[in-house]
């Protein structure tokens, strides 16, 4: 393969399996990643996610299963092609920027093996400082720029081969709140804009929404999702991808009754007078300790006169912003948290809670593994 | 099972084999295991090399701890200690006042300390004997010497001498622990009542670990030395047991079977302090004692007290390293036997001129100093080589036994005296088996060069280990990825990185090889003597002045040496390589 691009890659990875010692970090893990799409791979730590990206980088070498990139193998049997060979670039956690070389020379090194003039590599990193806005820290060593200078030193060494494929190695875990926001959008456009194929490995789930395509989510070195955001948002598979990609509160069920196809009605046991509406999903059964999972986005507050709703009280309220944030307490060890509401309830005030039954599910607690 | 499978099946297991790691063991067996432990063995079963009659006896044990052999042992284990209590009482003075006050010139006196770090035990005995000798520098100053060089000549000079060559050590491993040491410890407990006395009682026993592993490292280094015993414990019939294994094996007839005893117990006795410093440092580590550990403040001497502080520091590093340089220097700037002679001092370079050429009876310098200046050039480019490899291996994510028993092996082979890695050499390299069959490498450079890269590989591997150590994977990784191969993402990565360390490894082994007299003494090939061999028999002549002029030019050299190599550093490498390793600079 030469690292000369032809566009963005195809990534396909079959039933990639990586054993350390007696660890099975990933577990038969096969995807498909559209050309010039951007990847999340979301999940927790020790999930695999990260043993997943560098075999796709070929900085480890999977035990068993293949893994293309474009239209090459460069993993699959006794083939195992050498990072240098895989016509792609990486962000890496910790930056991996060489301290002594200048900014500028971090930039350049992956053109060291391309086929431009020595006027147009110039160009072009002149070019990608522009873009990413470090032009003036070009003859600085790594060292002497802040984490936020040196992150964006990484995603232009990362775009100036133009290569097909970029991959991401959590490179906004480093960085403090204010900046990884600012960050992860300079990424998202800056990708885009390259038109490169791009895998982005977080432990973020807010994170994963904000950049991706699609999502994988991983856990025990097993695939267990893969899909667009929003259906992972509001289908998800089980109840560990409900909980990984954030719910407000989750209660064990006292009683369901099937609806419809795919709705129940089920009871808690801390509101015993009604019924909640919630969507079942069709990978996950609810036959065994149901539990209800609740996003955040689907619950509403409102007045303790309100007429319908289960009974709730304040115990906390954050400003952030664009309005509050609370924790209602609905029964006995039963709370939610992050409940938005524009109008602020006080510590103490007694509401009414309504549920929106698109974005309550009904899952079983424990799950196979 | 078919034959094919058979064969794919082992193809495939030979391919998981890792080559690389196999020849790095086959090597480091070759040049430190077997020869060791061929040795060793010779003390309990004497027949199986054709040294005695049994298959087994422990009677050489009972006579290696009697008369002369046993006296050396018991010597050597009291003198190692006190010289270890000295020199950790000197360098954590000498370290509280430079680290921990405002003392002037703080730079002049760590460096001193690398200097005597640089000076062989047996070139500042010499430089010694030329101060304390009658006739010599200290009678030229009116000083009656005659009491200090009876003083000089047995147990308190080689104490003395000893103590002041693991000075630096004791006083780099001090010092670390003093600057981790912040001021908070201090405050807390003078806040809390405490005296100025009681403060220090209560904090230093936070640096206890950095004081305990300076006096292993000052014992181990005391037990294994070899020039002071070698020039000072034999003219002055105090029995050390690195000089009485030599003895062993030069009497007529040798007796490998005592040597090998006394060789397994300064194996012993070196072997736990320095496990037991590794263990300490590992489990509380002195360096950084809390990530919130505040800068060191320093103790403001009034003007005075300030220089009264500096002279005395200055006098007393003058006494350690500044007197025994210039009681060579002088002798070596008079052609005869004696500083002062009837009609004055003769100031003059016909020393220096006398080195390279013959004289009669003994073996000119000038060939000698050409000689271990190759040694230096090819042990140290060797021993640079294999510690790096090694210390990849060591340094490496992957802790597997092979890395476990490396690091065990290569920590307790530091404490491996040169003296019992030179007669190990000798005794199986000249084995029957080994010159008829394998091959004859007895009394040949290749086997010198050997015995020298086999004593520098251990205590360099682990050196470079904590710099290899240092920089992250994903460097490497990094250049893989954006398009360099293994061999170039080396050259513009790691070893830009490493350039620092492995020019100070290479430096410090070759010093360390031109000065080097254990193992030269005893694998040397005749007609091809380094220096320091060479400058030993002029020792105590009337040419003893060329002898000195010969310390001199070896030191020179030695600095001389580490000058030009640094300015070439500095000249030929980018910035960016030489930021590495400064201040605030990581990889």
């Amino acid at each position: 393969m030469s690292r000369v691009c032809t566009g963005p890659s195809r990534v396909e990875i079959s039933e990639v399996r990586k054993k350390f010692g007696s660890k099975m970090a990933l577990n038969g893990v096969s995807l498909v990643v559209e050309p010039g799409t951007f990847t999340v791979l979301l999940g927790p730590s020790g999930s695999g996610k990260t043993t997943l990206l560098r075999c796709l980088a070929g900085i480890e070498q999977p035990t068993s299963g293949s893994i293309s990139i474009g239209d090459h193998i460069v993993c699959g049997g006794t083939k195992f092609v050498g990072p240098e060979k895989r016509n792609l670039s990486m962000v890496f956690q910790d930056y991996a920027l060489w301290p002594h070389l200048t900014v500028r020379k971090n930039i350049a090194f992956p053109l060291n093996s391309s086929p431009l003039s020595k006027k147009d590599r110039v160009a072009r990193v002149d070019n990608l400082l522009e873009r990413v806005g470090i032009a003036h820290l070009a003859d600085r060593y790594p060292n002497e720029l802040s984490g936020g200078e040196q992150q964006r030193v990484a995603l232009a060494r990362a775009l100036s081969a133009e290569v097909g494929l970029v991959l991401f190695d959590e490179p906004l875990s480093n960085l403090d709140a204010d900046r990884r926001d600012q960050l992860r959008i300079e990424i998202a456009t800056l990708t885009r804009d390259a038109g490169v194929t791009a895998v982005y490995i977080t432990h973020d789930q807010s994170e994963a929404f904000a950049l991706a395509d699609r999502v994988g989510v991983l856990r025990n070195g097993e695939l267990v999702q893969y899909s667009r955001p929003e259906k992972i948002y509001r289908h998800p598979k089980s109840a560990f991808v409900a909980r990984f990609t954030g719910v407000s509160g989750e209660f064990a069920v006292a009683k369901v009754r099937e609806v419809s196809n795919k709705r129940v009605e089920v009871q808690l046991p801390f509101a015993p007078h009604m019924f909640i509406e919630a969507t079942t999903s069709e990978n996950s059964s609810y036959d065994q300790e149901p539990h209800l999972f609740v996003r955040a986005a689907g619950v509403t507050l409102v007045p303790e006169c309100a007429a319908e709703g289960a009974l709730g009280v304040i115990r906390d309220v954050a400003y952030n912003g664009r309005g509050y944030e609370h924790v209602v307490e609905v029964g006995e060890k039963a709370t939610l948290t992050k409940v938005y509401a524009t109008d602020r309830f006080d510590r103490g005030d007694h509401v009414k809670v309504l549920f929106d039954p698109q974005s309550c599910f009904v899952m079983n607690a424990q799950e196979e593994v | 099972m078919t034959t094919s499978t058979l064969t794919h099946r082992l193809v495939a297991r030979l391919r998981r084999v890792r080559w690389s790691g196999l020849v790095l063991w086959i090597v480091l067996l070759l040049l430190i295991v077997i020869p060791l432990v061929a040795f060793v063995l010779v003390a309990i079963s004497p027949r199986l090399f054709r040294q005695g009659p049994s298959y087994f006896t422990l009677s050489n044990i009972s006579a290696a701890f009697q008369g002369y052999t046993g006296q050396g042992i018991l010597d050597s284990l009291w003198v190692s200690t006190l010289a270890g209590v000295f020199a950790v009482s000197f360098a954590t003075t000498i370290a509280w006042i430079v680290q921990r006050t405002n003392i002037f010139g703080r730079r002049i006196w760590s460096g001193s300390m690398w200097l005597l770090l640089l000076v062989p035990t047996w070139m500042t005995t010499l430089g010694w004997i030329d101060v304390v000798q009658p006739g010599e520098l200290g009678s030229a100053l009116g000083v009656h010497t005659l009491f200090f060089y009876h003083m000089f000549f047995g147990a308190s000079g080689i104490v003395f001498v000893n103590a002041t060559a693991s000075l630096p050590f004791c006083y780099f491993v001090i010092s670390v622990g003093m600057r981790g040491l912040g001021s908070e410890f201090e405050d807390a407990a003078r806040v809390h009542g405490a005296s100025r006395l009681l403060t220090i009682r209560t904090v230093l026993p936070i640096i206890a670990p950095a004081l305990l592993s300076a006096f292993a490292i000052s014992f181990a280094e005391t037990m294994s030395d070899f020039g002071v015993a070698f020039t000072l414990g034999s003219t002055s019939h105090f029995p050390i047991a690195t000089y009485t294994l030599f003895n062993a094996i030069y009497a007529f007839p040798a007796n490998f079977p005592v040597a090998a005893v006394i060789a397994a117990v300064l194996i012993l006795s070196t072997v736990p302090p320095v496990f037991l410093q590794a263990r300490v440092m590992r489990g509380r580590s002195y360096a950084v004692l809390s990530g919130r550990t505040k800068a060191v403040r320093r103790l403001q001497f009034s003007p005075l007290a300030r220089i009264g502080v500096t002279a005395a520091v200055g006098i007393f590093m003058f006494f350690v390293i500044g007197l025994p340089l210039l009681g060579a220097i002088t002798s070596s700037l008079t052609n005869s036997s004696s500083f002062i002679t009837t009609s004055g001092i003769h100031w003059t370079f016909q020393s220096y001129r006398d080195v390279f050429n013959s004289l009669p009876s003994f073996t000119s310098l000038g060939q000698p100093l050409w000689t271990s200046s190759q040694l230096g050039i090819y042990v140290a480019t060797g021993t640079l080589i294999l510690a790096f490899v090694l210390a990849k291996r060591l340094a490496s994510r992957t802790s597997g036994i092979s890395q476990r028993i490396a690091d065990v092996f290569l920590l307790g082979s530091i404490a491996i005296p040169g003296i019992v890695l030179g007669v190990g050499y000798i005794f199986f390299f000249d084995q029957r088996f080994i010159t008829s069959h394998i091959v004859d490498l007895y009394e040949t450079m290749p086997l010198l060069i050997m015995g020298l890269i086999a004593s520098s590989v251990p205590s360099q591997a682990r050196l470079l280990t904590g710099p290899v150590g240092q920089i992250q994977s994903s460097l490497n990784e990094a250049a893989r990825v954006h398009g360099a191969s293994k061999w170039r993402a080396f050259l513009t990565t790691s070893m830009p990185l490493l350039s620092r360390a492995l020019v100070w490894a290479w430096l410090l082994t070759f010093t360390k090889t031109i000065s080097e007299l254990a193992i030269a003494q005893i694998l040397y090939q005749p007609g091809h003597e380094p220096a320091s061999v060479v400058i030993e028999t002029y020792l105590g002549t009337i040419f003893a002045s060329i002898g000195s002029a010969a310390t001199v030019i070896t030191l020179v050299e030695m600095i001389g040496v580490i000058a030009l190599v640094l300015t070439i550093f500095r000249l030929a490498t980018p910035k960016g390589w030489r930021r590495v390793g400064e201040a605030g600079v990581r990889s």
